[in-house]
């Protein structure tokens, strides 16, 4: 699944690309020109480094874990909301240690990432595959704990097991 | 479209406010990230999308969806630095559950 380098750069650039042209929103030659030479540039210095996280990022398979993220999130938020606005303060903080299975880099970035962005568990510290996670309660440790967040990355990664 | 537009602006503001009275209420650094974290999941979702659909069809509503995806993809780094710092400069999270 290893892409080669030119299929790559050819791809960041286009990606850059498009990013410039929806933003600058400006069509005549010379920005367009411009935005050309600057993703060119762009895409080149940061093309080929298998350190990277992104390096083999499978973007496309990342739509059918985005909308099952988002709906936990939707959840765990308004499970968040109640406990502030409940008079007693129903909450029960603490750190726990989360050992996770996942080879590609970018998938244990994507797991604290959504760690993280679902509102109730905070990545505080990342060593290799040990993830120190802090929750507020044990609803919101829930998902996590019982790996139902690690088994839909491993699922969106599959096909690239190591780089 | 205007409609959904404002109500959408308003439950973003809502989950703002909860998100302010949560930073007042929560006791420690670790519990109020986790209320700042509402902030940019769903009160600045809500607002910015409200915004993009005030806009209409074009290119602002494009921009306005580079913003949301650079916001949820960054911000979790933010809260995460500001945390890990916290925990290296050797905070301890208020517990009153165990640890495991």
């Amino acid at each position: 699944m290893k892409a080669s380098f030119p299929k790559q750069f050819i791809g960041n650039t286009l990606a850059l690309f498009v990013v410039w042209l929806v933003l600058s929103g400006r069509y005549d030659l010379s920005h367009v020109v411009l935005g050309f030479i600057a993703s060119c540039g762009v895409a080149w210095l940061n093309t080929g480094y298998p350190n990277s996280p992104f390096h083999n990022f499978p973007w496309g398979r990342q739509v059918r874990y985005w909308p099952w993220l988002f709906l936990r999130i939707v959840e765990s938020s308004w499970h968040l909301t109640t406990i502030i606005l409940n008079p007693a303060l129903p909450i029960k903080p603490k750190l726990l240690t989360y050992r996770s299975h996942l080879k590609h880099r970018g998938a244990v970035l994507m797991l604290g990432n959504s760690i993280t962005l679902t509102p109730g568990t905070i990545t505080v510290d990342v060593n290799g595959n040990h993830i120190i996670v802090h929750a507020i309660d044990e609803f919101s440790s829930k998902d996590l704990i019982s790996g139902r967040i690690e088994r839909k990355l491993s699922d969106v990664y599959q096909e690239i097991k190591r780089q | 479209m205007d409609i959904i537009a404002v109500a959408l602006i308003l439950v973003g503001m809502f989950f703002l406010l909860v998100a302010a009275i949560g930073m007042l209420r929560l006791p420690d650094v670790f519990t109020r990230s986790h209320a700042v974290s509402l902030t940019d999941s769903l009160g600045a979702f809500c607002v910015l999308m409200g915004l993009s659909l005030y806009h209409g069809f074009g290119t602002n509503m494009l921009r306005i969806l580079v913003v949301l995806f650079l916001l949820f993809l960054l911000n979790p780094v933010i809260a995460h630095a500001t945390i890990r710092a916290a925990y290296r400069a050797g905070l301890k999270p208020q517990a009153n559950g165990e640890k495991e």
